[in-house]
């Protein structure tokens, strides 16, 4: 197993501050390649703590969506801070909550640690199908070795990390508090490659590729729950009155609702990867945000989730903003 | 596509501008396409993107949003918000392979009942080469 004397030591450290209610991290799951979200509230509990390539989850999600019960009447609120660890992609959706206020900055405590490059369990589970031992994971020297059941396993990065590292242009966190290890090197670009080619398709080739995915989708709106920039308090897509979307499953409502959770994270996506992580029926999701990353990236020059102090892209404008669709 | 084929085109119109532009078109006895379902909103920056997924899924062949001229908006910056909404959305329909004529967006003063008209022909041409909406209305069950 690797070393994770380091982390550990940080998160008791972190854990035993007066001033921080509890720490999310990721801990080894109950079975295989699979980790789960750990939530430290006592110094004992960060010996479970790790840090490696099969860590994916992005644990920003749960900041915004944490249970605010009612204060009992006498007693104060509770203001300590939340302690999170966090990736390059998750430290972007931290900035974009603080950008959208949906967090303040005085109730977190980011914890930045550098990525290159999270594991694609689908890529992995190919190779090693049904593995129920525990698996562990390191980089080393740009590869990812894995502790498998049949013994020690290296890949190059690029065949076994998870499509969004390999354009990755964040992996650094751009907010920390503190950063654990060193800083990696960017390698990854803005060229939108693979929305290009999609693009230069026709609208029929592109109908047809879009119908058939989302026809398969069962609606278990798991992407919106995993998204870490979904966090409304009220949905559009559980309120029904208005019902914008209806809840029968067919073509028209699946396409319907994909379209409603892209345009909501238009300007707003941080590309993390999560919804598509989480999708059973595996519509590549990414795609449609990595389309409206590019033209946001485009048209308006805008990077969602890097600078704390920038204000949300639909809430402003520019008066000389691209309009050569205007009539 | 049939010869007689008439698109249906829900017409979202700012009060201030475009609703008073079609008003004197009407006015003025300017003769355009009546293919238009008009309805009236207090700006262009209240048409929510979804309005028009919605209009599609329930049987619109083309939308379109019209509101004032930049700088002109009753609201100060509605018509710029609502720029950068259409535009976004206009390219996701368009990704997802929904022709991106059938999403239009324009700028109408209410002095310009001409301008109104041109724009309507220019849609409701547009619309008869594209055909109608087939990708993902709602079905009508019929019980």
């Amino acid at each position: 197993m690797p070393d994770f004397d380091k982390l550990r030591a940080l998160a008791k450290e972190t854990i035993s501050r007066d001033d921080i209610k509890y720490l999310i991290g990721w801990r080894q799951g109950t079975y295989g390649y699979r980790t789960s979200p750990h939530f430290v509230r006592i110094p004992e509990d960060a010996d479970q703590l790790i840090f490696s390539p099969l860590c994916s989850s992005n644990l920003a999600t749960y900041l915004a969506l944490a249970e605010k019960r009612p204060v009992p009447r006498g007693s104060q609120p509770d203001t300590r801070k939340v302690a999170i660890l966090v990736k390059g992609c998750d430290s972007r959706a931290v900035v974009q909550q603080l950008v959208e206020q949906g967090i303040k900055r005085e109730a977190v405590y980011v914890i930045g640690c550098p990525c290159e490059g999270v594991v694609d369990l689908r890529k992995l589970e190919e190779k090693y199908p049904h593995t129920l031992d525990r698996v562990g994971a390191r980089w080393e020297n740009g590869n990812v070795s894995l502790d498998l059941p049949s013994g020690n396993a290296v890949f190059p990065r690029e065949e076994i990390v998870a499509g969004k590292c390999l354009t990755c242009r964040y992996p650094n966190p751009v907010i920390a508090d503190v950063t654990l290890g060193e800083n990696v090197e960017v390698s990854g670009s803005t060229a939108f490659e693979d929305i290009n080619r999609f693009e230069v398709k026709s609208a029929q080739e592109r109908w047809t590729f879009w119908r058939d995915k989302f026809n398969s989708c069962i609606r278990c709106y798991a992407c919106r729950n995993v998204c870490p920039m979904c966090y409304c308090a009220e949905c559009i897509l559980d309120k029904q009155n208005p019902a914008w979307i209806q809840r029968s499953v067919n073509i028209s409502e699946n396409t319907a609702f994909q379209l409603a959770r892209a345009f909501h994270l238009a300007g707003r996506c941080i590309e993390c990867g999560e919804c598509e992580r989480v999708c059973p029926v595996e519509i590549p999701l990414s795609y449609l945000n990595r389309k409206l990353v590019k033209e946001v990236t485009e048209q308006f020059a805008f990077t969602p989730g890097v600078d704390p102090e920038a204000k949300p892209l639909l809430v402003g404008y520019r008066p000389n903003d691209k309009g050569d669709f205007i009539l | 596509m049939s010869e007689n084929f008439e698109p249906n085109v829900v017409a979202f119109l700012c009060n201030w501008c475009s609703y008073a532009g079609a008003d004197l078109a009407g006015t003025s006895r300017i003769e355009y396409p009546s293919n238009l379902n008009v309805i009236r909103v207090m700006c262009s920056g209240r048409v929510n993107p979804m309005f028009v997924v919605n209009a599609l899924q329930q049987g619109a062949d083309g939308v379109l949003v019209s509101g004032c001229h930049p700088g002109d908006c009753h609201y100060m910056e509605g018509n710029f918000l609502a720029r950068r909404r259409v535009a976004l959305m206009r390219e996701l329909l368009n990704f997802v392979g929904v022709d991106e004529r059938r999403f239009n967006m324009s700028w109408v003063s209410a002095s310009e009942g001409a301008k109104w008209r041109d724009v309507v022909k220019g849609v409701v041409d547009n619309l008869h080469e594209v055909g109608a909406f087939t990708e993902f209305p709602r079905k009508k069950i019929d019980w």
